[in-house]
């Protein structure tokens, strides 16, 4: 009797310890910006059907990089490689592109973003999400007078695809009308918020909060055209950010 | 009147080891079985009497030599090898019904010579439990069951008395007597020589992997006290 | 015919009753569930994640199960001796492998059959993005295993179960990159080399010519015809391999 009970306490007593072991141990060291990313050719040779597994594996891989290093030391040194990646490998997984292009953007670098967006268009022709952002990153990180034109091409072309919602046409027109910078941005800031993952609503409310106006009503006047180019439950949730910490 | 089985000039060899070394175990096997004869099969361990009733099976191929069954094929024969294994995670009545339906027997028949033979064999209560529950007397008389499910006319056992207490025993005598008047051929391995007087008509001795002697029981017994000198005898000769 | 079918009834009981091929399945199961968290770390792409890596589960599960059973069927009988009492009765090798082949057709049947149809019902009720491709994926992972399946009874009919189970594995990824093979045979400039390569090209079976799974992500349509020839082709490679494997067994003494 006694030496089972001496038996048991010693069992709970190394249960004790792994479970204090573990429970002491030191957070992880913040990840090396710079991460390991093999060139696509090493994978093209592999089994096609587990080339989508790959590419899943490093996307799922991306978005952890980028939420880990947006909120800490914010370089996104190896972002590039791993959109390169993950998009050569199954080129016809769209949100890869379009969540990659707002990543390299926190990570400097919108040329590459236009660039990764113009190959996946390449890849899916027929797919309107491609021309509708490129239209938006022309618009929001061009330069020149000529962003407006071309971001307005590109509605145009996003308009001409199966598919599309009806105010790509409306949102060229408005991008070739004169004047009205602000509230140009407000419209293509509502098009990356329909992009519906966390950090591109949340980028977008940020964005929009910057060059609104301070005062609810003249606020809620600027917001009032979003109506005309989003669904209008993607508009209210919009909205409804924009306006939290206002009194009703 | 063709033997039930008869065998001449047998030689076997095999190769071994990782050298693949020869060893020879038969060396001119000469033997007759006749026809509803209860043949015993006697000789010290290594004599070479599995490796006889395996070439004669097929189950190995003879190096020199022949083997000739008086029946038509294995389709007439049933076996027991030696320290039977079954499948173990089958019932007795799923074995039986499993090795009935590879002699081809349909539902309704097999049904009906799996229930006779659990009868014959006393295991109708432990029918349905799985093998790996049986006793090693268990496990020896579904076997004989199993080598008797085509009803054959050569049965060859080996060691067929092997883990059966003294009742199991007396059943699997009277198993071998049964055959031997429904006018069947047997031949059994046995080291057990008080069986072998009781039950054969004829034996052979072996002795490495040739045959010392052969011929009736009485004529052993006339030229020595008990089958176990006359043995002896012969295998130290 | 008769031998045949009693041998692959006998398999299969034998199989689907094993203790050890329940924890595997089980193990799968929660593997295949698990695609659930990936699918919550994935932005809203939740459907895409759980079939894709749902997939890769089915065929790792898949053909562990396939190689150690496989490998094990004809080295067990052998080993355990119940091929005496099997060989005792009017039963051919031939009869004897195709049995244990189709047997074990069957639990991988079920096995397979019960991991599609808890992937799929998983992505209908979670992701709501669940489509019978789905299912036809999980048949096309069959068909590869059927192939793998014959392979690695050839093997143990040669030599041990772990080496036929290991070199089993070894065919199912050579299988997958049968193309660079194929590359290797145009490229080469020596004619020896170039028929040596061409030889293990035909010799490994092509696993990678139809995309099984990345029709189900969308990144490629597949055509029926293209699948058919394929299937039909892995099944011809089965015949081939299983008469070898028979032809290998029938020299076997025991």
């Amino acid at each position: 009797m006694l030496r089972r009970a001496l038996v048991v306490l010693v069992v709970l007593a190394c249960a004790g310890a792994v479970v204090a072991y573990q429970a002491t141990r030191p957070a992880r060291a913040p990840a090396s910006p710079k991460v390991f990313v093999p060139s696509p050719e090493f994978f093209q040779d592999f089994s096609p059907s587990f080339r989508t597994s790959i590419a899943d594996a490093y996307y799922l891989m991306l978005v952890q990089y980028y939420g880990e290093h947006i909120q800490g030391d914010k370089r996104l040194d190896s972002l590039p490689a791993m959109a390169t990646l993950v998009t050569a490998l199954s080129p016809h997984f769209t949100r890869a592109y379009l969540f990659s292009a707002f990543a390299l953007i926190d990570a400097g670098r919108p040329d590459l973003a236009y660039a990764l967006l113009e190959k996946g268009f390449k890849a899916n022709p027929n797919d309107w999400h491609f021309p509708a952002y490129l239209a938006f990153f022309a618009y929001s990180y061009g330069q020149g007078k000529e962003k407006d034109l071309v971001a307005a091409q590109w509605y145009q072309k996003a308009a001409e695809l199966p598919g599309s919602p009806e105010y790509m046409a409306r949102l060229a027109g408005i991008l070739l009308a004169r004047g009205g910078a602000k509230e140009k941005a407000v419209l293509l800031w509502g098009q990356a918020f329909l992009a519906g993952d966390k950090y591109s609503r949340q980028r977008a409310v940020s964005e929009l909060a910057k060059i609104l106006p301070k005062d609810k009503e003249a606020r809620m006047r600027a917001l009032a055209p979003l109506y005309g180019t989003m669904p209008k439950p993607e508009a209210d949730a919009l909205v409804a950010a924009l306006l939290k910490g206002y009194a009703q | 009147m063709v033997p039930a089985i008869q065998i001449t000039g047998l030689h076997k060899t095999v190769r071994v080891g990782f050298r693949r070394r020869e060893v020879v175990i038969l060396r001119g096997v000469d033997l007759d079985v006749h026809e509803n004869d209860v043949f015993g099969l006697l000789g010290p361990n290594g004599a070479g009497k599995t490796t006889t009733v395996k070439v004669a099976l097929g189950l190995m191929r003879p190096t020199a030599g022949s083997v000739q069954l008086g029946v038509p094929g294995v389709s007439q024969v049933g076996y027991l090898p030696e320290n039977p294994y079954f499948y173990d995670y089958l019932s007795g009545r799923e074995f039986l019904g499993f090795c009935a339906r590879l002699f081809g027997l349909d539902a309704s028949r097999r049904r009906e010579r799996v229930e006779e033979l659990l009868r014959e064999v006393g295991l109708e209560r432990a029918a349905d439990a799985q093998l790996r529950k049986y006793s090693k007397g268990m496990l020896q008389r579904v076997g004989i069951a199993q080598a008797l499910v085509n009803d054959p006319q050569l049965v060859l056992l080996d060691e067929p008395m092997t883990g059966l207490d003294p009742v199991g025993r007396v059943e699997v005598k009277r198993i071998i007597q049964r055959l031997h008047e429904t006018g069947k051929t047997i031949m059994f391995n046995s080291h057990i020589l008080s069986d072998v007087h009781e039950l054969c008509t004829r034996i052979a001795i072996m002795r490495e992997g040739r045959v010392a002697w052969t011929g009736a029981v009485s004529e052993a017994l006339a030229e020595a006290p008990t089958l176990e000198s006359f043995f002896m005898r012969v295998v130290t000769a | 015919m008769n031998q045949v079918v009693a041998i692959a009834v006998n398999t299969f009981r034998e199989t689907i009753r094993d203790r050890v091929l329940a924890v595997i399945v089980v193990f799968a199961l929660v593997m295949i569930a698990g695609g659930l968290w990936l699918g919550s770390i994935s932005l809203g792409e939740q459907g895409r994640m759980m079939k894709d890596f749902g997939l890769v589960a089915v065929t790792f599960f898949g053909l562990i199960v396939a190689v150690f059973i496989a490998a094990g069927l004809v080295h067990k009988e052998v080993e355990k001796r119940t091929v005496f009492v099997l060989f005792s009765k009017p039963v051919s090798r031939a009869a004897f492998i195709c049995g244990k082949f189709i047997g074990l057709c069957g639990t991988m049947a079920v096995v397979l059959g019960g991991m599609g149809v808890f992937l799929f019902l998983l992505v209908w009720i979670v992701a709501h993005d669940a489509s019978g491709m789905l299912l036809v994926a999980v048949a096309m992972i069959y068909v590869q295993l059927l192939a793998i399946m014959a392979v690695t009874i050839f093997f143990s009919t040669l030599g041990s179960a772990i080496l036929a189970s290991v070199l089993g594995i070894c065919v199912f990824v050579a299988g997958q990159l049968s193309h660079n093979v194929l590359s290797l045979t145009r490229l080469s400039h020596n004619a020896v080399t170039a028929a040596l390569s061409w030889i293990v090209y035909v010799v490994i079976p092509n696993l990678s010519a139809v995309d099984v799974k990345a029709g189900v992500v969308g990144e490629s349509t597949l055509s029926w015809g293209e699948i058919g020839v394929w299937t039909a082709y892995l099944l011809a490679y089965v015949v081939v391999v299983l008469a070898l494997a028979t032809l290998v067994f029938r020299r076997k003494e025991f």
